[in-house]
């Protein structure tokens, strides 16, 4: 995937207020099947899956024992078994995470990723640009479920999901791989006729409006999820899982720092910048750090102390030399009215 | 991908990619089209205040686009006598038109006969710019 295509802001905003598409065949993806492969899961991710139903998609963690996060993903429970949607960063790192903890379980796992093609079709108008390819219904796929349908001339996977806050779907089309990508460039030339093809700068300037947390960046091995804002994944009550005992004894102790949004005045925050307090100490670090195309501000993703996390309170971000005000917000950015997925069940 | 490149004769460039206009006692500033296609779209310019003084080659603010900040050098010596304050709500002139609407600064020159020779003219930066494809 290039930066741009044409313009990092136009790709923005044509997912934002229409659909774009994103070629991410780069993020990782394994399956998992056999007998015990549901008792594998569960030992893997702190998020029930034996109540998740074949058809559901879900986002969840893997963690090490320390309650630390080692990759964030997508899990697509199938007929048969699993789908792991992981980050191409963290490819080796989670297969031999996942290999490792596999020892004395008859489960299959195979990686699938050089073999298939991943496309995401993301923004308001992602079910008119996929729907002249494929003959199922797209009205009926609810949010965070997939089903299996032709798209093109692949057998493939579609599930209701995206990384840009918007309604959309991400295709693993299943016949077209580094082998044969002819199938798959079928696909994408017909997507690219309805939907604006997006590079990586619009779909990281997306994904920090929509809050949503980068691998590397906002969350790592050293992050606990409930400073990340991401205990909801925790399924109350589940035990027995790797990192459940760390979970179990942060949930009781007060946190260090809490993650949120930050939207300048003036200025655009970067990563790496310091947050400061009214007497100039240090109370945060800024994460990630865009321009949002839909406010025309600086926006930041950054941990910050509690005592100074609330909403609405003022900081001060350190740009290079110059302090930039700003005020917490609870991201997503933009207007949930007017933007991203939830916007479609308003209008209905 | 060998792209044509617009590299107005008549002005002077440096190898941080700011175009230099000389007029009668005053330099137009600005960056490339090459430095505008690099970046993309500009959201963000950083300026400096009215009547601060730049050196050759010295950063006088920075250029953002969405991902990436550059700093921005000044072709010349002298002091800063006007700013294009269109830019604050139009960035995007930058990219639009980086000769024209999209000049940045305008520096009143200290010492521009000496320091002409260290900018490159027309020919030598699109030279310099052909060797950065390879």
């Amino acid at each position: 995937m290039p930066l741009w295509y044409t313009s990092t802001v136009e790709e923005h905003l044509a997912v934002r207020n229409k659909a774009g598409i994103f070629d991410v065949s780069h993020m990782g993806r394994v399956t998992l099947d056999g007998p015990d492969a549901t008792k594998l899961v569960e030992l893997l991710i702190p998020t029930s899956a034996s109540s998740q139903a074949p058809g559901k998609s879900f986002y969840t963690l893997l963690l090490n024992q320390k309650g630390g996060i080692i990759d964030d993903l997508i899990v697509m429970r199938t007929e048969e078994g699993y789908v792991l949607v992981i980050n191409a960063a963290n490819k080796t790192k989670d297969l031999s995470h996942i290999q490792t903890n596999s020892e004395g379980y008859d489960v299959n796992i195979h990686d699938i990723t050089d073999s298939t093609t991943m496309i995401a079709v993301q923004g308001p108008e992602a079910t008119q640009a996929l729907q002249p390819l494929t003959s199922i219904e797209l009205s009926q796929i609810k949010r965070y479920t997939h089903v299996s349908a032709m798209v093109g001339a692949s057998r493939a996977t579609i599930t209701r999901t995206g990384y840009t806050g918007e309604d959309g779907f991400e295709i693993i089309l299943l016949d077209t791989g580094l082998q044969d990508v002819s199938v798959a460039m079928a696909v994408w030339t017909d997507l690219s006729t309805r939907a604006r093809p997006s590079g990586l700068g619009a779909r990281d300037s997306l994904r920090v409006e929509a809050g949503l947390p980068l691998y590397g960046s906002d969350i790592d091995d050293a992050t606990n999820p409930f400073e990340a804002e991401l205990s909801w994944v925790v399924t109350k009550g589940k035990t027995g899982y790797i990192g459940s005992d760390s979970l179990a004894s942060f949930s009781s102790t007060p946190l260090s720092r809490a993650r949120r949004g930050i939207v300048l005045e003036d200025k655009i925050p970067r990563h790496g910048f310091n947050v400061t307090g009214d007497r100039n100490e240090v109370i945060g670090t800024v994460t990630s750090g865009s321009f949002s195309p839909i406010l025309k501000k600086g926006i930041a993703l950054a941990y910050v102390e509690p005592a100074h996390a609330k909403i609405g309170q003022l900081v001060d971000v350190m740009v290079r030399d110059s302090a930039a005000r700003g005020a917490i917000t609870k991201p997503p950015f933009y207007d949930e009215k007017l933007f991203g997925w939830k916007r479609l069940k308003q209008q209905k | 991908m060998e792209a044509k490149r617009d590299v107005p004769e008549g002005l002077y460039y440096t190898r941080e990619h700011e175009w230099a206009r000389l007029g009668s006692g005053v330099v137009a500033v600005g960056i490339t089209e090459y430095a505008a296609k690099t970046l993309n779209d500009v959201v963000y310019l950083s300026l400096p205040p009215l009547g601060q003084d730049v050196e050759q080659l010295g950063t006088f603010g920075t250029v953002e686009s969405i991902k990436a900040v550059s700093e921005l050098y000044a072709p010349v010596s002298g002091k800063v006598t006007k700013v294009n304050s269109d830019l604050s709500n139009h960035p995007e002139l930058v990219n639009q038109s980086p000769y024209q609407d999209g000049w940045i600064i305008e520096i009143t020159p200290s010492n521009l006969d000496q320091e002409k020779g260290k900018l490159l003219d027309s020919r030598q930066y699109a030279d310099f710019l052909a060797s950065l494809d390879h």
